[in-house]
This record gives structure tokens, sequence and C-alpha cells, in this order.
């Protein structure tokens, strides 16, 4: 249908001049900045390649064989996981039952600013969440020692022993972050048409049935959503890590974007990182099919 | 709506009053634990280096001063990071908004060869982690002598993939009869654009630009790998040098900083509150 011809004919050309003029600057950019940096990382993770070494052999997949065998790598992957499969169920069990209570209140004001004060923390920048944080978990004047030593409890080494880091981090990740998904679920749950609710009560439902039967599966196209975004934004988590506990101690708290971040940028093995990285494409990509897969079989419950 | 519902058909209850005062008690309580390293934060700003030390710590200040605040301005460049962060999170955002659109109206609405397999590889860029994308793009912003200047932090962000499909999902709801009735009128393919389109989409672009504008602004890993001059630093940036190479002992310092850097954000939010949720809510975007 589209043909160069039927482009290059004079009517056309003022056309097709606005198109390739304003493509063409954007689609370089793309190109210089995302297309050609996706491509070579993946070509980078077979090179063993350092911006200080202006020798860099091809070395086939040695970088991903090393990775597996590399024990802070593994660890890293560990955490990683750690850190999705804690975070993520605790994420949705806070964030779906303050959805349903801001919902559910009536006065239009109080549910605003109720519903601002959840989302203040995800506007802050995330280090100065880290920062603010760090201060509150500090062992000997820090305000959440202090409080619980008023309990009774004695001190624990929040961010410095390596059973409570990774918790320790997860608690601040998750007041930093779950203002998005209160958000997107309350959004979800305004869109369900209250005549179904009203239809149920005449029928002498009670609230869980009204829970179970209605806003459930109205709700579950959303949910898988929020899940899947989750999982992708929490696998790529960083700057709290970073700025807190910096990996440590013993790397308890070491992910794979900080294991990709220092390996590229504090020890100049810049092929390794790439290949790590590729890891991380590869489970962010299955991670994408999956969403698709599940937003469309959940679609058939879409009302 | 909402009325309708809790009044309902059956008539509110003692089970019913008792689940609203529950939920409601624990929404308020919840709020206050969001709300209670902010005011840490806040009052720990004005407490004197003694106060500040002590074990265990006091909550309010005892002699609350600005002293703190002061020290930051004046030995930090302080507003020179500010104006960093500023220059970047407003050229990106002009940026942003020029090129999505433009590029959005045109994958909406024209037709040229070689247009589907271009908006596939659009599309393909937004799945892709960061993490993934970084050390290459180090490696190009480096060719291009562009390292420890701010063009680095611009340049990279100056297109969006997620603008692009954003604003051709809207575009596309705008009838083509409208474009083509301008044309007759003789108006030019940029006029059309500028003059029909960015006023019909003005409601996206508000919600695109806020996003942009706050996701540059909180970006932290790309400056930390592309500025390492002090005078460059955008404010994540440096708050977290500030915190970790000078001033770790100081924490009156560290949070009168950590204030400075946080309370513009939230006037700012609190100013644009329904722009931004509604934003949020439409595309469900995450940070």
């Amino acid at each position: 249908m589209t043909s160069w011809k039927r482009w290059l004919r004079p009517a056309n050309r003022s056309r097709a001049l606005f198109v390739a003029g304003a493509l063409t600057p954007v689609m370089l950019l793309f190109f210089v900045f995302f297309i050609l940096p996706i491509t070579a990382s993946v070509v980078l993770a077979f090179y063993r390649y350092s911006p200080l070494d202006p020798d860099s052999p091809f070395i086939g997949v040695r970088n991903f064989l090393n990775l597996v065998s590399d024990p802070v790598f593994r660890k890293a992957v560990r955490n990683t996981f750690y850190f999705v499969l804690a975070a993520v169920p605790v994420n949705l069990l806070i964030t779906l039952p303050i959805a349903i209570g801001l919902d559910g209140v009536r006065r239009r004001w109080l549910r605003d600013s109720l519903r601002a004060v959840y989302f203040l923390p995800t506007v802050a920048p995330i280090v100065a969440a880290a920062v603010i944080w760090a201060y509150l978990y500090q062992p000997v004047n820090g305000l959440l020692n202090a409080f619980i030593g008023h309990l009774g409890i004695p001190r624990i080494l929040w961010l410095t022993s390596a059973k409570w880091a990774m918790p320790s981090v997860i608690v601040m990740s998750l007041w930093q972050d779950i203002g998005y998904n209160i958000v997107i679920f309350l959004a979800g749950l305004e869109a369900i048409p209250s005549v179904f609710y009203e239809a149920a009560k005449i029928d002498g439902a009670g609230r869980w049935h009204l829970f179970r039967n209605i806003t459930f599966p109205l709700l579950s196209r959303t949910s898988s959503f929020v899940l899947v975004m989750t999982m992708i934004s929490y696998l790529q988590v960083f700057a709290q890590m970073q700025v807190m506990t910096n990996g440590g101690p013993h790397d308890s708290t070491r992910v794979l974007a900080l294991f990709i971040y220092d390996s590229a940028f504090r020890y100049n093995q810049m092929g390794y990182a790439s290949a790590a990285a590729v890891i991380l494409l590869g489970v962010t990509l299955l991670l994408t099919l999956l969403a698709l897969w599940l937003t469309r079989r959940m679609s058939q419950w879409e009302y | 709506m909402n009325q309708a519902r809790s009044r309902g058909a059956v008539g509110p209850d003692a089970a019913d009053l008792f689940w609203k005062v529950l939920s409601l008690t624990l929404l308020l309580l919840g709020a206050a634990v969001m709300l209670l390293p902010f005011l840490w934060m806040l009052l720990s700003s004005f407490k004197t280096p003694v106060e500040i030390i002590r074990t265990p710590p006091t909550f309010w200040p005892e002699n609350p001063t600005l002293a703190a605040f002061s020290t930051v301005l004046t030995r930090a460049p302080f507003f020179t990071w500010m104006r960093n962060s500023l220059v970047v999170a407003v050229a990106v955002t002009a940026l942003v908004l020029f090129t999505s659109s433009l590029t959005g109206y045109i994958f909406a609405k024209f037709d040229f060869p070689g247009k589907q397999a271009l908006f596939v590889l659009v599309l393909v860029t937004m799945m892709v982690p960061f993490q993934v994308v970084m050390i290459p793009t180090y490696l190009i912003v480096a060719r291009l002598h562009l390292l420890n200047t701010l063009w680095a932090l611009v340049i990279p962000s100056a297109v969006s993939a997620f603008g692009v499909y954003l604003c051709k999902q809207f575009i596309e709801g705008i009838p083509t009869d409208l474009i083509e009735a301008a044309r007759i009128d003789g108006a030019g393919e940029l006029r059309i654009f500028l003059t029909i389109i960015i006023p019909l989409i003005r409601p996206t672009l508000a919600a695109l630009g806020i996003f942009t504008f706050m996701a540059s602004w909180n970006n932290y890993l790309w400056p930390l790998i592309a500025i390492n001059d002090e005078h460059k630093m955008t404010i994540p940036l440096a708050l977290a040098y500030f915190t970790t190479s000078h001033h770790g002992a100081r924490w009156d310092l560290v949070m009168a900083a950590t204030t400075l850097m946080v309370i513009p954000v939230i006037i700012v939010f609190l100013f644009f509150q329904r722009e931004f949720i509604r934003g949020l809510a439409l595309t469900g975007l995450k940070g």
C-alpha cells in the first residue's frame, strides 16, 4: 500500500519532507542511545573488555562461565531473588487492603489527603529516602533503636548485621514505593461499577463475598499488571543498596544491579559486567512475556 | 457512586460501623508511619551538633537552630547543585515532550514504508532495564567527550519510548478529518502539529511532563556514572556524595541537606497532585 513511488509524488512531497525531517533526528537519538547500546551490551558480553586495557579479546561464553562459578555473582542473584520474592508479595498484601480502605472513605477531602500522604515518599528522591532511613536505622542514636529500647528490646544492628540488613532495606523500599501500587489499585477499584455491589447486597452478600466474587475477579487485570511491573522494577533495585549498605555487610545486600555497576565502574570489567547485564535482560524479558500472557488470560474477566 | 455503595439497600448496621471505624483507624495509623520519617528528618535538621549525638535521641529539638542549614548553604555548593538539577530536568522535559508528541503524531497519522518496523524498534527499547544499556552508553558518551558535563545528562534522555507510545495512543483518537480539513485550508504540516495536535493532547502532555521532570530530578544511577566533578552534580548524586564523603558523622548537616532537597519536591507534588495521580492512574507508569 505504502510504496516509495507514491511518496515521491509531488502532492505528497511536503508530507514526506515533514516525516523525514522530524523522524530522522529522533530516530538517530533512539539508535545511538538505545538500539546501539543494547546490541553493544550483548556483543560486549563475549569479550574481555576494560577501558584501561588496550587488548580486548573475544572469549566466547567465558564471561558467563566465570559468572556462574563466581560466588559473589551467585550471592547477588540469590539476594535479588530474596528481595523480589519477599518484597513483591508484601507490597501487594499491603497495597491492596490500603486501596480498598481508601476506596471506602466517603469524605472526598479525607480520601484525597490520605492518598497524597501514602504517595508522598514516591516523589522524594530515592537517595533522600535512603539517607533518611540510614539515619533512622543508626545503631546507637537512631530513632528505631530508641523506640524498641523503650519497649525493653535490645538494640538491633539494622544495617550492619548480615541477618538484618536485607529486611531493613526491604522495609525502607516498601515505605518508599507502595504509593504507586496504591494509586493504581485505587483507580482499578474506582472503575468497578457500583451496580455490581448494590445487586449483590440486595441478594444479601456479605463483605467477604463482595470481595471474593466481585472485587477480586474484576481487579485481576489490574493486579496482574501491578504484580509484573513491581517484579520488573524490583529486579533492578539499586540506589537504596548503594547508598545505605553498599552491598554489605558480607555481600548480604549485594543485588544484581549493584554487582553490574561495581564490576563495570569500580573494577573496570565491562565485558564481565555486560554478561551479567545480559542475564538481567533475559530475566526481564521472560517476565515481560509472562505479563503479556497474564493480561491476555485475565482479560476474559474484564467487564 | 461511593455513597450509593456504602449506604446500599441493607443500610448501615453495627458490623458496618465497626469495619468503617477499624479501617479508618488503620489508614490513619499507616499515614502516620508514612509521615514519621519526614518528620524525623525535619526535626533532626533543627538540632545542634551536640543534641544530635545524644543517646537516646531527643524527639523534639531542645534548642532549635538554623545553624545546620546555614552551614550546608555556605560550605557546600548547594545552589549549584540545585541549578544543575533544574537545568537538566527542564531541558529533558522540554525535549521529551517535543520529540514524543512529534514522533507519536507521525506514527499515529502518517503512513510510510518501514513504519511498523520502526515503531516496534521503539517499543522494544521500553522493556530494557537501564543496567543493560548503561555500559555502552557510558562508552558512547565518553567517545563524544560529554562525560562530566550536563549534556551527558540531557542528550541520552531527550527521547522516550514510553512518551512516544503514550502520545501515539492519544493522537490516534483525534479524527483524521480535522487534519485533512486543515490541509485543504492550506496549513503547513508543522503548523497543523503545533496548532491542532498539541492543544488536543495537552492533558497527556501534562502527565508525561510531570513524570519526566520527576524522573530526571530523582535520577541517580546515570549521573553517578557520568558525573564526578562536584560542581556538575545533580541533587541526588550530591546528597549521596555529601553523606558518604564528608559528613557521614554529622547527621545534623545531612538531615538539613536532605530537608533542603526534599521540601521543594513535596511542594511541587502537593501543587500538581491531581495531574500527578490522574496521570499515573491513566498510564500505569512506574517511576
